[in-house]
């Protein structure tokens, strides 16, 4: 515990004075000295821990406001503004209406059933938020709910991380943890002010979930277990990504049957979990029956059946009392269930009761299968698979201090410590298989990493103190056999020893505030860009805004007729329907691959082929990203390739390798001849080199912003036929 | 009379030579006996293939009528390049392999319309080399479909780089795209064959009660802490180093440098893209300040002689702090975004 208090000690003085005025006024009253203030050691810890927690909830949130602070209270990104509308609808028309909402507005000709399709988790927290800020008389705009939701929700989070590593380890880990998390730039990546997205409360639900399974298991507790049903339940509804958690916790619970750590806490913490949380789920309507139905979920019915049948067989050997007979039992029943479960599930999924597993599911475990299957999942770059480089990046020193951790856990198994390894080896491996997962694997790092932080630390300290004070050494005995061994060296050599744990002491909190300069450095560079607006160093050094993309949505939303329908890559069809108010025709849930292509193909098509496509789907506008002025790099032209791989996936007249010269993609002069006629490219990138003298029949230009980032091409209607 | 006789006896002769020769060239390019003869060297061979010289070259190919009734797939193969293996020549002839007995299994009869329309060939460079000229090709690897009106074989269609890239289901779209025929689904072999899966399921199926057995009992190599452990530690290893990248993305494990081929290329500078040693290399660096703080915590305090564990301490400090340094270094380089790690930025 007093791991990491100890050099706080020092920079939290006052504090003892400060705050325990409230409670001892009447000691104030009676003299001023100090002395008569001094606290107890316990309740001196304990202001302490809750200083710092208090310390890192407050840090937590306002190291995610850089982009408000920076730009404006405004939503990121593409997903979000999706949310954003829809929670907008929630608080507006009432959650039935927003349940039962048919969306016609995206996805033209199709529309989407919203309510059946996404995870009402956010918007029903944001709207509980508002509509509580409301009734207490705060006036607040939802979307300033919207924009701190995410904030917010880490602040609980690095709670819930105190809470989990007090369970796994103690509670200086816990404190450790908390703050590491705080900071920890893979988790603010997806929780910055403004990015209102699923990740932002799920990774809270995540680890809530996983916390209170623990303790279930740790204490048999049903309450526990029933809490943690409801944590899955929040889970479910927030994020697709619960899949994670009902497939982590079987393995779990498989790993402690198969390592003889089968109990009775066990037993109850798993099957309460499971079958309320099923129950629960099954609420969802997006999860729906899928629950019992789909492939994914599989494993954790199997495990639930295989702990009756580890229950059964524990009340049988306890009536039969004899081993022989019990050892044939055995045989019998394990070979009879172990038939029966593959008999079920070979009949459930011929019958095709049990669909096999979706797309994304199978490509994190067969990482090359989404690259070569599926392209709309390979195009999306925080699909990527993770580089080395990322891992520093997003993780920093705690990146080495996680074999250590490992080891550290190992060196004292429980349930609770073979829980985290599991939970943070699997995130780790999924991490290295798509970049967005180093989310998931955020608090496994940080919590391990804790553990090896805060039992290193207290080691030293320990060291100190026992030379400090040689009557502390009898306390210090029983902590480990680390330390009772150094106890015996330190008669020998008191002071070298002394200054060598202050050395490393010193040289332990220089890592670690670099790791808090550097989450901070992280923050503010790369994380907190809206993307929406983008920014950029003039040639003095000041920041240039960029502010077209709102600049062309509010263009649409005031001089296009209401119904017109506007044609754009995926990427942007979310934002247009949040902030143009139009009808898109793919927005960013990739639900139908189809009809992505279709639009794919039209963008790689040449012109005349590309105005029958748009014809076919009634497209008015046409809106295209152009960085050819500005030099922004994530313009249409750079997602052109993945246009052309997602409409040569569906539509087999586009090909690849026509679009490419010589293997390599280039967009200049050497380009290859359809690559510079197809439609795409007539407008994206007219005026740098290649094809400068672009003259479109079809298309005209309506508006282009005054960067010339967004440019919207209206589509001629057909000639007069008479 | 007797010289018009004559005229006739001379006619005869010849339009009985020209005859018997004309049978003779008809019997050799006859289209019917051609395809027959096609189907039996292929049936002669194991992998459906039939393997071609200058000779037969010329039989089935440059000297038909033009409108042949079958076309010929042809893999232009040197046995002294396969072991270059960056050509992948021994893969894609598989491949080829694989494309042929699928398009005969999956039209086995005259019942299906592609049958006995197209036929699988190889030519080896060795033993044919006028063919190779023949066709232009002077490099491979390289596939060749000659469809049934093409009559030099230089104006055939060749099967470019992006057609055999996704090995034979691209091979068989090309054909399929060419010819109008179909090759159907790609069989490929199982991995197992059937009766090793047997022999596999029977000895799992035996081992099964012992194995229950012992679990319970719990004598096994997974009740031992260490082995999890190492297991542990090789996962980290392997996600942090990226060989996740590299299985997905196909990444050789160093590069040649293309100004000084004798140079390798062990990093390669740019954020998103790693090669394979670079990744090994970071991930053993980031794995091994951990193991060694884990190492100086729990093994070295059991050291009974202080200088041994001075001396251990101050090495594997040294080597921790050399680990984070280079990458750190390794990461700025790479990325260009300035990392902080020992020094504040000012420093360098």
């Amino acid at each position: 515990m007093l791991a990491r208090t100890e050099p706080i000690n020092g920079t939290a003085k006052p504090k003892p004075v400060s705050s325990p005025m409230n409670n001892f006024k009447s000691d104030l009253l009676n003299s001023f000295s100090l002395k008569s203030l001094k606290l107890k050691t316990k309740q001196q810890e304990l202001l302490i821990r809750v200083s710092i927690l208090c310390l890192v909830y407050v840090l937590a949130f306002i190291t995610r406001l850089f982009s408000v602070l920076r730009y404006e209270s405004m939503i990121h990104e593409f997903d979000p503004y999706f949310n954003y509308r829809t929670t907008l609808f929630l608080t507006q028309k009432g959650f039935y209406d927003f349940w039962n909402w048919f969306d016609s507005e995206s996805w033209y000709p199709l529309g989407r059933i919203i309510g059946g399709t996404l995870y009402p988790g956010l918007m029903v927290t944001a709207a509980i938020i508002y509509w509580t800020l409301r009734f207490l008389r705060f006036a607040v705009h939802i979307r300033e709910v919207c924009v701190l939701t995410a904030p917010f929700f880490a602040s609980n989070t690095t709670i819930v991380a105190y809470f989990f590593g007090k369970e796994i380890w103690d509670s200086g880990a816990g404190l450790v943890a908390a703050a590491l998390i705080a900071i920890c730039p893979g988790y603010i990546s997806r929780s910055v002010a403004g990015s209102y997205d699923n990740e932002g409360v799920a990774i809270f639900a995540l680890l809530w979930t996983f916390y209170l399974f623990v303790k279930a298991v740790n204490t048999g507790s049903l309450a526990w277990a029933l809490a943690s049903a409801f944590g899955y339940f929040y889970m479910v509804s927030a994020w697709g990504g619960y899949v994670f958690i009902i497939n982590l916790i079987p393995l779990y619970v498989m790993v402690l049957l198969i390592t003889g750590r089968y109990s009775l806490r066990l037993y109850v913490a798993y099957n309460c979990m499971y079958v309320l949380g099923m129950l629960l789920a099954m609420q969802i309507r997006f999860v729906g029956f899928q629950h019992v139905q789909s492939g994914e979920h599989m494993a954790a019915m199997g495990v639930f059946f295989l702990m009756q049948v580890f229950y059964f067989l524990d009340w049988v050997k306890y009536l039969l009392n004899d081993a022989k007979l019990f050892q044939v039992f055995l045989r019998i029943t394990v070979t009879f269930t172990v038939g029966v479960g593959a008999i079920a599930l070979g009949v459930g999924t011929a019958s095709g009761y049990i669909s096999p597993w979706t797309g994304r599911f199978y490509s994190l475990l067969d990482p090359t299968y989404a690259k070569d299957h599926i392209p709309i999942i390979a195009s999306v770059s925080e699909h990527q698979p993770t580089a080395w480089s990322s891992f520093m990046f997003d993780f920093h020193i705690l990146l080495f201090l996680f074999p250590a951790g490992l080891y550290f856990c190992f060196k004292r198994l429980s349930d609770a410590t073979i829980f985290i390894v599991m939970y943070g080896l699997t995130s780790m491996y999924f991490a290295g298989v798509m970049v967005r997962l180093i989310l998931v694997a955020t608090p496994a790092v940080c919590l391990i990493s804790a553990i090896a932080v805060s039992a290193t630390i207290k080691n030293l300290t320990l060291l100190l103190r026992a030379k400090n004070k040689v009557a502390q050494t009898a306390s210090a005995k029983g902590i480990g056999s680390a330390k009772s061994s150094s106890k015996g060296l330190l008669d020998q050599s008191q002071p070298f020893h002394r200054n060598g744990a202050i050395a490393l002491l010193l040289g332990a909190f220089y890592l670690l505030s670099k790791y808090a300069m550097h989450c901070t450095w992280v923050t503010s560079e790369a994380y907190s860009s809206p993307s929406i607006v983008l920014a950029a160093r003039g040639a003095h050094g000041n920041r240039v805004i960029f502010d077209d993309y709102r600049e062309a949505y509010f263009w649409l939303r005031q001089n296009t007729p209401p119904d017109a329908k506007v044609m754009s890559w995926w990427d942007y069809g979310y934002q247009i329907t949040a902030m143009g108010n139009r009808t898109v025709i793919v927005d960013n849930n990739t639900w139908n691959n189809t009809h992505i292509a279709t639009v794919g193909c039209a963008m790689s098509s040449y012109e005349d082929e590309a105005y029958e496509i748009m014809r076919s789907l009634d497209v008015d506008y046409v809106l295209v990203v152009f960085g050819g002025v500005t030099g922004y790099s994530s313009d249409d032209i750079n997602k052109f390739l993945w246009m052309v791989r997602i409409g040569g996936g569906v539509f087999p007249v586009i090909k690849e390798p026509d679009y490419l010269v010589n293997g390599e993609y280039r967009v200049d002069k050497g380009a290859s001849p359809k690559m510079l006629n197809c439609l795409m490219y007539d407008r994206a990138r007219g005026v740098e080199i290649g094809n400068k003298d672009v003259k479109l029949e079809y298309l005209e230009e309506a508006f282009t912003t005054s960067n010339w980032i967004v440019r919207i091409y209206k589509v001629k209607p057909p000639n007069n036929r008479w | 009379m007797a010289i018009s006789q004559n005229i006739a006896t001379r006619l005869l002769l010849l339009t009985t030579l020209l005859s018997l020769f004309l049978s003779l060239t008809i019997s050799t390019s006859d289209p019917e006996e051609l395809v027959n003869e096609l189907l039996f060297l292929q049936s002669q061979s194991k992998t459906g293939v039939i393997h071609l010289d200058d000779h037969s070259i010329s039989r089935f190919l440059t000297s038909t009528k033009t409108p042949r009734p079958y076309s010929l797939l042809i893999f232009f193969d040197a046995k002294q390049l396969h072991d270059k293996h960056e050509l992948h020549l021994q893969d894609l002839h598989r491949e080829f392999f694989l494309v042929a007995s699928s398009f005969i299994l999956n039209n086995p009869d005259k019942s299906s319309t592609s049958y006995a329309k197209l036929f699988f060939c190889d030519i080896e460079f060795k033993e044919s080399q006028s063919s190779f000229s023949l066709f232009g090709v002077n490099s491979l690897p390289h596939i060749r479909l000659v469809v049934p009106n093409v009559k030099n074989p230089k104006e055939s269609d060749a099967m470019d780089q992006g057609d055999f890239s996704r090995m034979a289901e691209s091979m068989s779209d090309f054909v399929e795209s060419r010819t109008k025929l179909s090759v159907g689904p790609i069989h490929r072999p199982p991995i197992l064959s059937r009766s090793q899966l047997g022999f596999l399921f029977a000895v799992l199926l035996i081992w099964t009660p012992f194995m229950v057995k012992k679990v319970l009992t719990g004598q096994t190599l997974l009740h031992d802490p260490k082995i999890w452990l190492g297991g542990a530690v090789f996962v980290y290893f392997f996600s942090v180093s990226g060989a996740m990248h590299n299985i997905i993305r196909k990444m050789p494990m160093f590069l040649a440098d293309r100004n000084d081929p004798n140079k390798l290329i062990f990093f390669y500078q740019g954020s998103g893209m790693q090669l394979g040693a670079e990744g090994f290399a970071i991930g053993f660096l980031y794995t091994i300040v951990g193991l060694l703080l884990a190492f100086v915590t729990h093994v070295l305090v059991m050291v009974k002689n202080v200088t041994a564990q001075r001396l251990v301490m101050v090495v594997s400090l040294v080597v921790s702090f050399w680990a984070v340094n280079k990458v750190i270094y390794l990461d700025n380089w790479k990325t260009g975004y300035g990392v902080h790690t020992f020094w504040p930025s000012s420093w360098k």
